[in-house]
């Protein structure tokens, strides 16, 4: 046997990367720092860009894509700062969890949305705008950091059951 | 470029910065001056098990009573206050931990402790600021 057969083994032998709450709470930190600038900044033009990319459909699949690279980063990060390898039940969350959570968080806004539609209050316009508005910050932090609390909890309820 | 005049919701976070957080690093700071103490406590010190989760869950309850009082739909509201509480709950749940782990003999880790309730702390934080941004945009809004 080689000396470095054991360092081999020991390489291939590698821990799965144990991921915790605070790295995709910085993550969330950090869009929220980034959103609001831009509200503070652009007041007008930041929220009717994203207005109008919802109103062409758009908004939903470039949240997905953000989130899933915003993810999937954090996730490699955290693995390669703790020289760690992914897990498969880490990677099977991450890569379906956002695009769930921002799918079923645009069905509650087109709800949101046609629940004030068939209001009959002023400033109608308005309203939907701030409504989206909100919805999208919201989606982005639900799928930044939902998808870490669960894979959080599963690592620990795995722990338990080992 | 910017509605400078619609920065209150820094104010308004100030008022739990400053008494949550420089308040008793000043009286920590006093405290040792009076009594000839040597030592100056940074804030890691001083919060280094997790402390700032429970401060963050204050905060988070707070946000959630504005936006119950909001005129946002009944979906935004319940949407918002799960998410807040949940980053809320996970914020104090480092302090609780950390405080039971230290109680029992359980092996605590203060670097630990102090890392994940600052960057929970952060990241509540940080909601807190957009939420107020767009609970005070929907109110212009809705006074148009």
């Amino acid at each position: 046997m080689s000396a470095a057969a054991p360092a081999l083994a020991k390489k291939a032998e590698r821990r799965i990367v144990v991921v915790r709450l605070a790295d995709a709470a910085e993550a969330v930190a950090f869009v929220s720092a980034v959103f609001a600038v831009a509200l503070i900044v652009f007041p007008t033009s930041f929220p009717h860009l994203i207005v109008s990319s919802w109103q062409h459909g758009q908004l939903m699949a470039v949240m997905m894509a953000f989130t899933l690279v915003l993810d999937g980063c954090l996730y490699f990060r955290v693995a390669h700062l703790l020289s760690a390898r992914p897990g498969l039940v880490a990677a099977a969350c991450l890569g379906s969890m956002p695009l769930l959570v921002v799918g079923g968080l645009s069905i509650l806004l087109q709800a949101a949305v046609k629940h004030t539609l068939a209001l009959d209050l002023p400033n109608l316009q308005g309203r939907v705008g701030e409504e989206i508005l909100a919805h999208t910050y919201l989606a982005l932090v639900a799928a930044v950091f939902l998808p870490f609390l669960v894979i959080r909890l599963l690592q620990q309820f795995k722990t338990k059951n080992v | 470029m910017a509605g400078w005049t619609s920065t209150k919701w820094l104010l308004w976070i100030s008022l739990y910065v400053i008494p949550g957080i420089f308040l008793p690093w000043l009286i920590a700071r006093t405290w040792n001056h009076q009594h000839g103490s040597s030592s100056k406590f940074s804030f890691k010190q001083l919060f280094r098990r997790g402390e700032l989760g429970l401060l963050s869950l204050i905060l988070a309850s707070s946000v959630i009573w504005d936006l119950f009082q909001s005129q946002f739909m009944p979906h935004t509201i319940a949407l918002s206050s799960i998410i807040l509480a949940i980053i809320g709950i996970m914020a104090v749940n480092v302090w609780v931990e950390t405080y039971c782990r230290q109680h029992s003999g359980t092996d605590w880790h203060p670097e630990r402790a102090w890392r994940d309730s600052r960057s929970l702390a952060l990241s509540v934080f940080g909601m807190a600021a957009v939420m107020e941004i767009l609970l005070d945009r929907f109110a212009k809004v809705v006074a148009q």
